[in-house]
């Protein structure tokens, strides 16, 4: 040890500099900006139909990315994410269909849904442990399911149709879709982002590698898993109402259908889980195949079910996790680089 | 039983009073009382099994009493979380380490200084910088946690229970595995700490680096406190001699 005095409050502290961003990063962002410019500028660019596929796209990168800080970072491993995309996207139908609400606004009203719901779930499901949990995320959403099957005023097991957009031209629904995507795409992994960035992304860290000790460090536990849930809550609304807006119809089995959470866990599991970036490599793997491989049904979700299980036993920090372990360039580096200034190095 | 909280002497930063734990039928801990003086180093010394980490773990919040009271100065713990304790001033250590296997050594101090010692991240950069030269991990305060070696490990337990800013630090074990002039490099630097103004508690096997920096001795067996106080008259304890040392008196 060294022979200076353990004074940490007096004068003598070291004079020291703290890196956040790197080259890899400031590339990263910059190519996000553009990609948010991009999307913004789609009913120019792309045809209607370029933009309903990466309407798709934008709500696979959202959901997989709440699974991811919810699964990834705060340890709450749920498979019941689509009870908060059903939930929204009904409020949003019925505010716009039931009770004229203009359907643009409708989506952001439609999110107060999805947060006030999620705050009695957490408080029912937090008690469970691991699989126990997940369990109970699911029960939550199959409850959803048929509780939006048996109300009346949802049209029961019918569904409901988004009439109202007939008022708005095809060009006009274009340009709202696409400022849509990149706000959801914003929102979530922008959002994430920052979080992590923040000395509360710091902490989720810490409460992913050690719980225990995280609480005996000061750091509050229960109350940042719970405002995680809330916002995986909202962002996942927020993807749900987005992309029934352009189905223009739901039902409750589209509407709290397990296949997003099912994809979410394949896209966080193969990319890299509790990475921004392996969100992105996932979701894009995802995309693809689903395209190429989609017609053969059955026997391509046993694929992927299969890549997946290889991935959780050979590779389990994902496709990221092992670029990452042979480069150091994150695209969106949280980390802090301490740099102590030369005469202060011990 | 005598109410030891009340009008608590100023001197006295943690007292204990009748505390108990059982685990189903398994009792742990039965009505150990004791305090711990403003400044001092208690060191807790017991056979393996005598409930010294449960001790800790019940100042700590990471587990509740059975029974008893535990305070920090007029404050009683009971009921507070984890986390609070920790803001409260009360820092710990771990036996077997629990780093944040996937965060730098540099950001695991952060976390402590940020939500255990309330300062701004700005402020604690300069602040960990200082805990990790102490502590001797300068040179791999961007090295990830996981990697470092079982000595790095405790000393990164002390750095971040340190980072907290606490009034009173809970060692666990940390000179277990060390050699000797580690060792000795270790009491140098809880006696700095100490001289900080810092109460410490310490449990520890290895004696003589115990024997080197502690004011008052504490000895557990079977849950049940067999001897307290000077630590030369307590190790010279004909009881503590036969259960913690083997000879029979």
């Amino acid at each position: 040890m060294t022979s200076v005095p353990l004074s940490p409050t007096d004068a003598t502290l070291p004079k020291v500099t703290v890196r956040r961003q790197t080259a890899s990063g400031r590339v990263a962002l910059t190519l996000f900006v553009i990609a948010l410019i991009a999307l913004v500028a789609m009913p120019w660019w792309a045809k209607t139909g370029t933009i309903r596929m990466i309407l798709e796209l934008c709500c696979y990168i959202a959901v997989a990315q709440m699974w991811n800080m919810l699964a990834g970072y705060a340890g709450l491993v749920s498979v019941g994410q689509q009870a908060f995309m059903g939930a929204a996207g009904y409020a949003m139908f019925v505010l716009a269909q039931t009770f004229g609400v203009n359907p643009f606004l409708a989506i952001f009203l439609s999110l107060l849904v999805p947060a006030a719901l999620a705050v009695p779930c957490y408080l029912l499901l937090h008690r469970l442990d691991g699989p126990y949990f997940a369990i109970g995320t699911w029960v939550v959403a199959e409850v959803f399911r048929l509780v939006a099957s048996n109300m009346g005023w949802l049209n029961a097991g019918a569904g409901m149709s988004l009439n109202v957009m007939k008022d708005y031209s095809g060009f006009e629904r274009n340009v709202a879709m696409s400022l849509l995507c990149a706000l959801l795409i914003l929102a979530t992994i922008g959002g994430s982002y920052w979080f992590l960035r923040s000395r509360y992304g710091l902490a989720l860290i810490a409460i992913r590698d050690n719980p225990v000790a995280a609480a005996s460090q000061g750091v509050n536990v229960g109350r940042l898993r719970f405002m995680i849930y809330v916002a995986a809550a909202v962002g996942c609304g927020l993807a749900g109402a987005v992309y029934f807006m352009a189905q223009l119809r739901i039902n409750p089995p589209s509407a709290f259908d397990p296949m997003w959470s099912n994809v979410a866990i394949f896209i966080v599991m193969v990319g890299g889980i509790a990475s921004i970036e392996g969100v992105l490599i996932g979701t894009l793997i995802y995309f693809i195949a689903d395209r190429w491989f989609g017609e053969y049904g059955a026997s391509y979700f046993v694929v992927l079910g299969v890549m997946t299980v290889l991935v959780a036993l050979y590779a389990r920090t994902g496709i990221w996790g092992a670029i990452s372990k042979r480069w150091d360039a994150p695209w969106f580096p949280i980390s802090r680089h301490l740099i102590l200034k030369a005469e202060d190095r011990a | 039983m005598l109410d030891r909280g009340a009008g608590m002497d100023r001197d006295i930063l943690l007292r204990a009073t009748d505390v108990s734990k059982s685990f189903g039928a398994v009792r742990v801990l039965h009505g150990v009382s004791f305090d711990v003086h403003r400044g001092e180093v208690l060191g807790i010394l017991g056979p393996n099994g005598a409930g010294k980490t449960t001790l800790f773990n019940m100042i700590s919040g990471d587990i509740k009493p059975s029974g008893g009271d535990i305070r920090l100065g007029e404050q009683r713990l009971s009921g507070e979380p984890p986390f609070r304790r920790c803001q409260m001033g009360i820092g710990r250590t771990y036996q077997i380490p629990r780093p944040y296997s996937g965060m730098s050594t540099f950001e695991n101090l952060l976390v402590a200084s940020t939500f255990g010692g309330g300062k701004s991240e700005a402020e604690s950069y300069a602040f960990c910088a200082r805990v990790l030269q102490d502590c001797e991990l300068a040179d791999k305060a961007n090295t990830r946690a996981g990697s470092l070696t079982l000595l790095d490990r405790k000393r990164l337990e002390l750095a971040r229970a340190l980072a907290s800013d606490p009034k009173l630090l809970l060692l666990d074990e940390i000179a277990g595995g060390l050699t000797e002039e580690e060792s000795k490099q270790l009491v140098a630097l809880v006696r700095r700490i100490r001289d900080r103004g810092v109460t410490i508690v310490w449990i520890e096997h290895v004696l003589h680096a115990l024997m080197a920096v502690a004011d008052r001795l504490l000895v557990l067996n079977f849950g049940e406190k067999i001897a307290e106080g000077d630590p030369q008259e307590v190790i010279a304890n004909p009881e503590v001699k036969r259960v913690y040392m083997g000879i029979e008196a």
